[in-house]
Formats: structure tokens, sequence, C-alpha cells
């Protein structure tokens, strides 16, 4: 259950602010102007609508669309509904435009590698069905699932009238609508890696998104190259701004997995999209370069 | 810090009375208690002087309200190394003569296991105030005649339970109790070490003498001389006393040098409210160490580093909230939270969080005893109620259960049986967790 905080200590400007766990992350979204019972209400819209994108992309339930594929697609085709059947298009959408460092079969084991280089699936746009490539095929939504639903929750807020907003989804997505109350954007710092609580760089966001990626706060390093099933060891920042979550989140990953001879490549394929690589050194330097 | 710190950490907060509630043997380090035994000197006589005897003495030695005046042993080697600590203190190798001494107020017993409880009533029976070494006795009945002696007698008495008087402990009990870690769902209690336990024998004779911890005419082995520090834990923590108890122990590494006890057990002990506390112990093995963990429904306390680990994810002090307080101010400015993804805090990934400053920790790798591991201060306990002759409360019943815990699971060892403590060893229990 999402903890709602309603504050009008500053009249002109009345703050709804909620936040839950879902999806293996913290989840913070602060809107402004609205009155406390629009706040809860769409609170409770916005948590119903990511647990449900956080059921059906788990592919540890094994009663989830996603497990079903897993299941049965190595032998069928299975017929999905339009939602997993429009996010799994959407994947190999940009498997291709990131040049297959960014793949939802990445974690297919040994033969990740082929499906980071030819469609690990095939769709079927007339019956909606999906049939995997391979037996070795298994799909992880982990690295999409939570753009794409930051992109359905900024559809939500939009629709519902929301007009100044941003969502924190676990500190590495984050998505603005309008701007800040005192300001033309809202400015958010991004965090040193080496140097913890100092500001590496900073961001505005006006009706736009950006999302970082990089070794865990906990310095482990968890993103897969989906050419080599092996995790991705470097100490750098990729940090990706523009208008959609679900994009900058996706980018950011492939970036980051991507060498760097590459990269400028795979930025070129996605329109109003700026990416930069950040590096923080220990005597508090931070180096960062655009990608381009 | 130490427990006079703790103490006085509890009177700053306003909380010293219900610290004392809780903990009363904590009244010998309040104000009150220091004004009752200015200027005495206390006269100590000690038996058994070997290396933990000598550990005592030097602990002893840098208190200088405590005079030794008599030492005991008769091992001669032994009474002549504390003996240097002690030139002037009368020497004797019969510990009933050595209680024959009007001088002796209170004896410190620091001998094999089996020779605790004879010597601890026969000190009692002479009008001395006792500090025997843990456990308590080499056999059940042993350990409820003690029990109900010392109750007859009026006396008092401590056991080497030093864990009872260690501030991280009290300060960990006291989280505990007042429920950081929710409902406490489990004990985890162990004891590695690679060695063979043996002291250096001069000659074959004195094997058995020496290295009375490996024979099982005069100890328990591991159950008697380490897990029954730990068995406490549980109770203390949950105010209760396990139900029923089962384990196995074997000979599995060091079984060529003629001992007879394991040198590996596995204990389980259920409470009447289902939760477990375990022990094992390996002495072929040391790479975890020694570790003592409560686990809760929120969270575990790890009593050995004194760290509290949460179960809950642990908000990050998100720069969203001081966005919130910029627009209720009425002002902009930028917040630093993004990076890279955030993840909930769990006990596998959190580094946790220390419960108090200072904290040494002990490894319990030493077959002695360890600095700030509590000796000192339950020793500092202990001559306190030499000089006023007032037991602490509750403090023997914990001392008495984990012998009689310690006990029973070396019977269920060796007789491959699920054990209840027979109602005739059933003494009154107050848990440590209420008034």
């Amino acid at each position: 259950m999402a903890a709602f905080r309603y504050s009008d200590k500053n009249p002109s400007h009345p703050i709804s602010f909620f936040e839950f766990d879902a999806m293996h992350t913290r989840i913070e979204v602060l809107l402004t102007g609205l009155m406390q019972e629009r706040g809860e209400s769409l609170a409770q819209e916005v948590e119903r609508r990511v647990r449900d994108m956080e059921r059906r992309f788990n592919r540890f339930d094994m009663k989830s669309p996603l497990s079903v594929l897993n299941t049965r697609a190595v032998a069928d085709s299975v017929e999905v509904d339009d939602e997993l059947f429009m996010a799994l298009e959407l994947c190999e959408v940009f498997r291709v435009a990131t040049r297959g460092y960014f793949s939802v079969a990445a974690l297919s084991g040994a033969a990740s590698a082929a499906w980071a280089q030819g469609a690990p699936y095939v769709l079927d746009g007339a019956t909606h069905s999906v049939k995997y490539a391979d037996e070795g095929v298994q799909l992880d939504m982990g690295g999409f699932a939570k753009g794409f639903a930051l992109e359905q929750v900024l559809t939500l807020l939009r629709d519902s009238g929301a007009e100044s907003a941003l969502l924190n989804f676990g500190n590495s997505s984050v998505a603005a609508i309008g701007h800040h109350p005192y300001g033309e954007w809202w400015s958010v710092g991004v965090e040193n890696q080496v140097r913890r609580g100092e500001m590496a760089c900073e961001v505005h966001l006006c009706d736009s998104a950006m999302s970082v990626s990089g070794r865990a706060p906990s310095g482990e390093y968890h993103i897969v190259n989906p050419h080599t099933g092996a995790k991705v060891a470097q100490d750098e920042m990729i940090l990706v701004e523009g208008r959609s979550p679900l994009v900058v989140e996706v980018l950011s990953t492939a970036l980051y997995a991507a060498p760097r001879s590459e990269r400028v490549e795979i930025v070129k394929q996605f329109d109003g999209y700026a990416a930069w690589e950040i590096v923080c050194s220990r005597s508090g330097s931070v180096e960062r370069k655009r990608i381009e | 810090m130490n427990r006079k710190e703790f103490l006085s950490d509890c009177g700053k907060m306003g909380v010293a009375g219900v610290a004392l509630s809780l903990f009363p043997w904590l009244e010998s380090c309040s104000e009150k208690a220091k004004q009752e035994v200015q200027g005495e000197k206390v006269r100590i006589g000690i038996i058994g002087t070997g290396s933990r005897g000598l550990f005592h003495i030097k602990h002893l030695v840098q208190m200088p309200n405590v005079e030794v005046v008599a030492l005991c042993d008769n091992y001669r080697p032994h009474l002549e190394d504390a003996a240097q600590y002690y030139p002037k203190a009368k020497q004797y190798d019969d510990y009933r003569r050595l209680l024959e001494n009007k001088d002796v107020k209170g004896v410190i017993i620091a001998t094999p296991l089996y020779l605790h409880a004879p010597m601890t009533i026969a000190a009692m029976e002479a009008g001395k105030r006792v500090f025997c070494e843990k456990s308590m006795a080499f056999t059940m009945d042993e350990a409820l005649e003690v029990y109900n002696r010392r109750k007859e007698l009026n006396g008092v008495l401590f056991i080497g339970q030093q864990r009872l008087f260690d501030p991280k402990y009290i300060k960990a009990m006291q989280m505990i109790h007042e429920g950081a870690i929710g409902e406490v769902v489990g004990v985890r209690n162990y004891w590695y070490r690679n060695n063979d336990w043996r002291r250096e024998v001069p000659s074959p004779e004195l094997e058995r003498h020496i290295n009375w911890r490996l024979y099982s005419d005069y100890s328990r082995g591991l159950m008697t001389e380490l897990a029954c520090h730990q068995l406490q834990n549980g109770s203390w923590a949950m105010g209760q006393l396990p139900e029923r108890v089962m384990g196995a122990g074997s000979l599995v590494h060091w079984k060529a040098d003629g001992r007879d006890v394991y040198d590996t057990v596995s204990a389980i002990f259920t409470y009447p409210n289902g939760v477990n506390m375990t022990f094992e112990s390996i002495i072929s093995n040391k790479h975890f160490g020694m570790g003592e963990q409560i686990l809760g429904t929120k969270g575990t306390i790890d009593l050995v580093t004194a760290m509290h680990y949460t179960d809950e994810p642990a908000p990050k002090g998100s720069g969203m909230h001081q966005l919130i307080e910029q627009i209720e101010r009425g002002v902009m400015s930028n917040s630093v939270f993004a990076g890279t993804s955030w993840a909930a805090e769990s006990s596998s990934l959190a580094p946790g969080k220390p419960i108090m400053q200072n904290v040494k920790v002990v490894s319990g790798e030493s077959s002695v005893g360890a600095e700030a591991d509590g000796s000192k201060e339950l020793l500092e306990a202990f001559l306190h109620s030499v000089v006023t002759g007032k037991q602490p409360e509750k403090v023997l019943e914990e001392s008495y259960y984990a012998t009689q815990f310690a006990l029973l699971a070396d019977k269920a060892m060796h007789e491959n049986q699920i054990l209840y403590l027979d109602d005739k060893y059933k003494v009154p229990y107050v848990p440590m967790k209420m008034k």
C-alpha cells in the first residue's frame, strides 16, 4: 500500500507525494497543485497500475503471462494479450536499434549471444501469438518493465490532468510532467558514484525523462552484455535524456553494455535523445562526455 | 562503551530506571552502588590459577579495591604463575585449606568442570561469596544441588556467563525487547575453531589433569565449555525457556589422541512457541568463527558484532523529500538523488548498522577468554556483591538453565533422543525481559 503524504504548507502549490516498493525498487511520485482527495485517488490508481505490470512481467510468477510464454512458447505459438504483444514488439525494435545490446533474451544462458543477433521470438500480428525461435530462449523483461511502467504511469497522470509532477523509479529512472512550481524545469542531481552524497552532474527535466545505468550502489556489476552473456565490468555511468522514460531506460542499459566504439551509432538511431558517459574519480573530478 | 557508560547514557536519556529494572545486575554500576562500596577493600581467594584463573587475575590487578590474599592450585607451575601477580598472597594446594582462611571474603573458582559443584558448595558453606566459572556443574543433579544450596544459605553465587554483563549484549537485548527486530522467530549460535583444543603437557601422567576438557570424566566437552555461553541468548531474547532439545554429536577429526568428547556437535532447542534455537560447533574448521544471531520478523541482531540488520527496505533519505521541503518554502534548488538503480536493502545486501559505538568484536578463537567480552564487568559486579552480600536477581537462574540445557543437549546426543527437561530440575524462572 502506497504511503501518501499531503502538504499544503505552501497553499499556492499543495503537494501530493506517495511512495511504495514494487518491481524490486522504490517508486516515488510528487504531484503539485492537486486537492488532497485527487492526489490520494491518483496514488491508488498508480500503484494498482504498477502492480498489475509487475505481475504481468514477472517471470518468477508461474501464473504470469510471461511465465506462460517461457513455458509454452518453445513448442507452440502462444496467443497473448495486446499489452504483452505490444511490449514484445517494442523489445524487438529496441534489440535491432541497439545492435543487440538490449535484449530481453539476454539471460538465456549460453544461447543468449545468438538472440542478441537474431530475433529470439517470432510475432504473428494476425493472431497476436508468439513462438520462441529456439528451445534455449527464456525472456526476462526486467530491463524493460520499469521503463514501460513509468511510461504508462506518465500517461495515466497526464490523462488525469496532472500538470506538474516528478516521478522517481528507483533513482535510475526519473520522469517529469511540466516543471517545478518555481522554475522552468525540474532540476535533478545525479549522485557521484565514488563520493556518495556529492553531485556528479545536474539534469533539467521538463516533460522529459532521464535514466542512469552503471554499477549498482553496492558496487556490483549487474548489467549483462547480451552478446556474451557476461556481466559488464565498466565503472563509468551512462546518462540518457529524452522524451520517453521507456526509451531512456532501454538506451542507457544498451549503451552501458555496448563497447565505446559502437555507442555513437546506437545513439544515432534514437532521434531527440542525448547520452553521456560519466566517469567519477576518487579525487572528486567528474568527466562528462557526450556520446555523439 | 563499557557498562558504566551504558548506564550513564541511559541516565542521560532518562531511562536509567528502566534499564535497572530490566537488567538488575547493572545495579552494581549505579552511583548509589558505587557509594555503597566506596573505600571497601575486597579480599579474594582464587581457586584454580590455570589459564582462565590467570585471565581473571589480570583484570583484578587493575582494580585498586581488590586484594587477592589467597591462591590455590594443585599444579605448582600454575600457582607460581599467579603468585607473580600477588606475591604476598598465601599459597595452597588444597582448596579446603584456602576456605578456612578467614581473610578470604570471596572466592573465584576456575577449575575443571567436574570440580565446580563440590567446590562451590564447600565455599558457600564456608561463608564465602562465590564466583564459579561456567558451566555451573558437571551433572544436572549437581547443578540443582548448587542452586538449592545457595538458596538455603542465602549466599552470593555468580557463574561465569559473562555475556549477561557485556554492554553490547545488554543493549542488543534491550532493542529486541523494544521490538527492533519484530517478533523473535529464530536464534542461531555457532562456534567454530580449527585447533586440537589441547594444552601442552610436560609429562604424560598430567595429560588428564591439564587436558581435562577432552575427557568425559571431567567435562562434557563443547556443550559445557562453549555452548553454555550461548544458550542463554534465546531465553534472554524471548523471556522463555526451551521446551525440548535434540542433537547429534560425533568425534569426526581429532580422534587419534585418545579424547572421548565430541569435536562436532549440533543441537536444536525448541521453545514452547515453536521457535528454534540452534547451536553448532566444529573444531576442525574456523571459517565462520563465532556467531550469535537473533532473527526477528523485521530484522536480525548479530550479538557478536553488535550489528542490526533490517529485513525492511531502508529509505535512502531520497532527494524527493528535500524537494518537498523546497516547494513548501517556495524555493527551487536541485536535489541529488538520481543514480544507478536503487535496491531494497535486505539482510543479505545491507551493511547493517552498529547498535552502539566503540564495540570490540570478539572472535571466539581464544580458549581462555577475550578482552571486552563482559568478563571484567562480571568480575566487578561480583566484587560489589562480595561487599554488599546481595545476590543480583535473575542472573543465577539464567546461568542455571544455560548449564541444564547444555547438559540436556549433551545427553540427547548420547542417547540419540529428543529430551524434555525433567520437572525436578525446574526452578523458578523470571524472564529478564520483564520486571
